[in-house]
């Protein structure tokens, strides 16, 4: 039962993944995403790792994704001048997919990827990676809080460069008398007097 | 565990049935008649003129961004809260300290206007 | 392979039904309380012909919607058009699984129960934005942009809201938040955490963009917003996602701050007794239809927001808000103040 279900997930990502890089409308190809990202949180949460698959919904799919969406969404539908490059860029590609299985044949390998310890585990995971994240490992928690507000800081001031902005204050709205907007004038012809007073 | 999550699977699927179905029923029940006014986008009465895809504004973009940043600090926040009493004041503090570092990204954003809408 | 699907699957597919077909029904039926609702607030008597009182106006919509064409506008994107209504009920329908009804009535017992109801609601923004991208309608699109936006900022109200409930509980599961609200309504979440229960409750009903949040299908300025070119079923769904959500939301809201299906009447010496006989969903359901009545109520009252107003109230208000009270809720439980978080109240919550 188990391995039937993991390998339609597993069939379902590699499809998804595929279409990602063929499909040929960009909002299309982000949806793909979506559906990767979420069979492999369906495949995260076959080894039991249920905080960091439904976290990978809640971060990736929900969050990272909707922005991808967004910027896709901007882009022109007819995408023929970004396929001329193809062949020139092919090289740099292979390399870097190359580079990509080697790192990760690297990790697969790497002890500490013994996936029977996760498994051995029982009770609540999230629990468990709470009692380390913020003991042990509270140094580079740290460390993601600083690089979050990086983030931030680096959004901003990617993102709000121009100054020139029409801003409503609600509180000045409401604060606002009517001696401040009308001003009153008298405009009674006076024709004894020759002219009015206001112009 | 992963008995558990057998329904949810099942429950996904039969909830994505009941957006297929519905649509298919509407198709084989409705009628069909379509022509080109009918087709056309609604615009109040004006010819649609060019394609609806338009720039919009950055701020969009800097919302997802930081909508991004900030769900991340909510997933960093849910351990910790189910644990609290496990870690005692180290943890408390440990949480503080990473709250009180973005704060500063937070009271950044604030004084730099991203907030603002107009 | 036939056994496993007799002992497996068939169980979980009818209690699947079980949630889903009354969950239809009760939509159904918000639509006719939303509209007797704001009839009698308004001074008027809403929907009184088809059937006793209206009561079939729900059923004849339905076949009304059922019957009516389904349009495609000519320069969609017919795939994605398509897509989008399953995006929008996938969710929306799916979050369901982990919801306990009364204690051990619940389909998916699972750990992480709060944390997947905020995960897969999160995914509800997909529908919005790409129905409102494939009608390819400037309408559509600027509904659609509005709303993803506002739902993104109000989701991050709410999960800061949630960590607050986390904290008191100290579990993600649902049941199990429900079981430490026990001992009486004066333990339900609601009193000690009142700032992150506004907070949840004013952000959910703008996750699902009701009034006065529904500025992303302010009818005045920008038509129905994203949904505008869908008609027929295709438009019927988006209906049902949106009413479900509402039922969501207001579960929940029952769930993690009203004791969900605890009786009221816990420690109290004569009505405890006096009401033991009342199932726990009936209380649930209760407690349901009170915040289903709010959205009504300030639907009917409140104008509607302005779009800069809306993001003010989201980021500016809300957030500072909540992440001070998380300060103050997680001191108080490390350090066992207040009447609240201490270990003898959970004692005695326990004792009952």
């Amino acid at each position: 039962m188990e391995s039937v279900i993991f390998y339609i997930f597993a069939a379902i990502l590699l499809f998804a993944a595929t279409m990602v890089i063929t499909v040929r409308n960009p909002v299309r190809a982000a949806l793909f995403l979506v559906l990767a990202f979420f069979t492999s949180a369906g495949i995260w949460l076959m080894l039991e790792a249920e905080f960091l698959a439904i976290s990978l919904v809640l971060v990736y799919v929900g969050a990272v994704l909707v922005l991808f969406l967004f910027v896709v969404m901007m882009l022109d539908i007819d995408l023929a001048p970004l396929k001329e490059g193809f062949t020139r860029y092919l090289p740099l590609g292979i390399i870097v997919a190359a580079l990509i299985v080697v790192e990760m044949i690297a990790v697969l390998n790497a002890p500490q990827f013994d996936i029977s310890a996760a498994q051995a585990t029982d009770g609540s995971n999230t629990k468990m990676l709470g009692r380390l994240l913020y003991t042990v490992y509270v140094y580079p928690f740290e460390i993601a809080s600083v690089i979050l507000t990086v983030a931030i800081v680096a959004a901003i001031t990617l993102t709000l460069r121009e100054h020139h902005r029409k801003l409503q204050d609600p509180a000045k709205q409401v604060m606002v008398k009517s001696a401040d907007r009308l001003r009153m004038v008298d405009l009674r012809s006076k024709k004894q007097d020759g002219e009015g007073s206001e112009s | 565990m992963l008995e558990n999550y057998l329904p949810i699977l099942l429950f996904i699927i039969i909830g994505i049935g009941f957006g297929v179905l519905p649509l298919l029923a509407g198709f084989v029940l409705g009628p069909r008649h379509p022509d080109s006014e009918k087709r056309s986008a609604y615009e109040c009465g004006f010819e649609p003129f060019e394609d609806a895809h338009m720039k919009f504004d950055v701020r969009y973009y800097l919302v997802a961004i930081l909508f991004i940043i900030f769900d991340l600090e909510i997933a960093f926040l849910f351990p910790w809260a189910i644990v609290l009493d496990e870690i005692g004041v180290f943890g408390l503090l440990a949480m503080f300290l990473f709250l009180g570092i973005l704060v500063v990204g937070f009271i950044y954003e604030w004084k730099k206007g991203a907030l603002e809408w107009e | 392979m036939i056994d496993m699907f007799l002992q497996d699957i068939l169980p979980n597919v009818l209690k699947i039904l079980l949630i889903v077909v009354p969950l239809m029904l009760s939509v159904a039926y918000l639509t006719y309380a939303e509209r007797k609702v704001i009839g009698y607030i308004q001074v008027r008597i809403g929907p009184n012909r088809v059937g006793l009182w209206g009561l079939l106006q729900p059923i004849a919509d339905a076949l009304k919607l059922l019957l009516k064409e389904v349009i495609f506008p000519a320069k969609s994107n017919l795939y994605l058009f398509l897509v989008a209504p399953v995006l929008a009920i996938g969710p929306a329908l799916a979050a369901w699984a982990v919801m306990p009804f009364d204690d051990g009535m619940v389909l998916a017992n699972i750990d992480a129960g709060l944390l997947y109801i905020l995960a897969i609601t999160s995914m509800s923004v997909y529908g919005v934005v790409i129905a409102g991208w494939a009608s390819n309608s400037r309408y559509a699109f600027l509904g659609a942009l509005r709303s993803a936006a506002q739902v993104v900022s109000y989701e991050i109200a709410m999960g800061f809201a949630l960590v607050g409930v986390l904290i008191a509980a100290g579990s993600l599961n649902l049941g199990e938040i429900v079981l430490a609200q026990q001992g009486g309504f004066w333990h339900w979440y609601f009193i000690p955490l009142f700032p992150l229960f506004i907070v949840y409750f004013i952000s959910g009903v703008a996750e699902t963009n009701r009034a006065p949040f529904d500025i992303a299908e302010g009818e005045s300025e920008i038509v129905a917003g994203f949904h505008v070119e869908y008609s027929g079923m295709a438009f019927a769904i988006f209906f049902l996602a949106e009413y479900a959500d509402m039922i969501l939301i207001s579960m929940l809201a029952a769930t993690l701050f009203m004791g969900g299906w605890l009786s009221p009447f816990d420690g109290i010496p004569v009505l405890e007794s006096f009401f033991s006989w009342v199932p726990g969903l009936v209380w649930l359901l209760g407690k349901t239809a009170i915040f289903l009545f709010l959205y009504l109520w300030f639907r009917a009252t409140f104008p509607r927001y302005r779009y800069d107003q809306i993001m003010r109230l989201g980021w500016k208000v809300f957030i500072p808000v909540t992440l001070v009270w998380l300060v103050i809720v997680s001191t108080a439980q490390v350090f066992d103040i207040g009447p609240w978080f201490t270990e003898s109240a959970v004692i005695t919550a326990g004792g009952g």
